[in-house]
């Protein structure tokens, strides 16, 4: 299945990392990058992805606020936000999720669970994996 | 001949667009990659890299102690210290570590190339924003980077701050024996040390300790700003 990925993060090193775990898969495309939320919203405007993979801690305008002004304006379009976090806390996991978001990874463990959560969110499935291990939802 | 780089950051995301950014470099392969400072230490030990790339907050041994390690081990080995932070006193310590480059996580795609390059000649590398602390420094006290802000981590014996590091990751004593290899009762005693020579009362104050001397770092979540009800109608 096609799916068109816009990745959000302040560090190109990590939007680097990420991409490479991405367009590894048949099929999926990261159709642009953002480095913080406001250019995030612009992304989303312009270029319709799928799904946006989106940090919390960014300047500007940090994730959680970018995945409440994205769904306001473009959840009829379908689009789904997986956020992607150095934050290893089920509180901040509650919070993405009230937010918006139909999943959440944490960094440390991206390399883990970062396919499997993108192919449940562009499915309109939840995935939700804190350092210990994704739960079943 | 190829130039060997290790490479050593907790997250494997970043291990892999450091990989792809420095294999693009012809001459240059990674040769290994580490999650923490002590098997970026055994892996420098083993595969000898011409330059080894170190993030500062990793756990079991942080970065700056890793490059203490790597260098008592063989003053030859040449780090670049990664970062998230630039305070002077991450500057100082990782410049008394022993560090050549030093590159702020957040500009390594711009600036990582260039550090190993200078590295590679044989020179040092500090990102302009380095520089320009270094000077700033410099201009205002009239001196560079000043000692009054030195940490105490001077009273601490390399073994203590490892102890330390490990025990403000919240392990215990016994799993702290586990990781260094040594019994739970050296590692008590190690403990009983260092509550006394920093006059600490509880692990509280020695993880607050860690945090403030740099021994461990945490990232605070952003400030939630919950809708208000105008916002909301």
């Amino acid at each position: 299945m096609a799916v068109r990925i816009l990745l959000v993060d302040d560090h190109p090193i990590v939007r680097q990392g990420l991409r490479t775990l991405l367009e590894g898969r048949p099929g999926w495309e990261v159709v642009g990058e953002a480095s913080d939320g406001i250019e995030a919203l612009e992304k989303v405007q312009s270029l319709q992805p799928d799904v946006v993979v989106l940090d919390v801690t960014m300047p500007r305008l940090n994730g959680l606020e970018a995945c409440r002004l994205i769904q306001q304006k473009q959840k009829p379009s379908g689009l789904e936000v997986l956020v992607v976090t150095q934050h290893d806390s089920p509180q901040m996991m509650r919070e993405a999720l009230d937010a918006g978001a139909r999943g959440y990874v944490v960094k440390s463990n991206a390399a883990r669970d970062l396919l499997d959560a993108v192919e449940a969110v562009s499915q309109h499935r939840v995935f939700t994996a804190l350092a210990r291990g994704p739960q079943a939802c | 001949m190829k130039l060997r780089i290790l490479l050593a950051d907790d997250h494997e995301i970043v291990r892999r667009g450091l990989c792809a950014l420095l294999q693009k470099h012809e001459g240059w392969e990674v040769c290994g990659e580490a999650s923490d400072g002590r098997e970026a230490v055994e892996m420098a030990k083993q595969l000898k890299p011409d330059v080894i790339i170190v993030d500062i907050g990793m756990p079991y041994l942080n970065g700056l102690d890793t490059t203490r390690q790597l260098l008592q081990h063989d003053p030859h080995f040449r780090v670049i210290v990664l970062t998230i932070t630039d305070s002077d006193q991450i500057i100082r310590e990782a410049l008394d570590a022993g560090a050549r480059g030093f590159v702020l996580k957040s500009d390594a795609a711009r600036d990582l190339v260039s550090a190993v390059e200078a590295l590679q000649s044989k020179r040092m590398f500090f990102t302009p924003r380095v520089n320009d602390l270094v000077l700033a420094g410099f201009l205002e006290k009239g001196h560079a980077i000043s000692r009054n802000e030195a940490p105490n981590l001077p009273t601490l014996t390399a073994r203590e701050r490892e102890v330390t590091q490990l025990l403000a990751e919240g392990k215990s004593s016994k799993e702290v024996a586990t990781v260094l290899n040594l019994s739970t009762k050296t590692v008590e005693t190690h403990r009983s040390n260092i509550m006394r020579k920093l006059s600490l009362h509880s692990i509280r104050d020695l993880v607050v300790y860690a945090i403030k001397n740099n021994i461990i770092q945490i990232q605070m979540p952003p400030q939630i700003q919950r809708p208000t009800e105008t916002t909301m109608a």
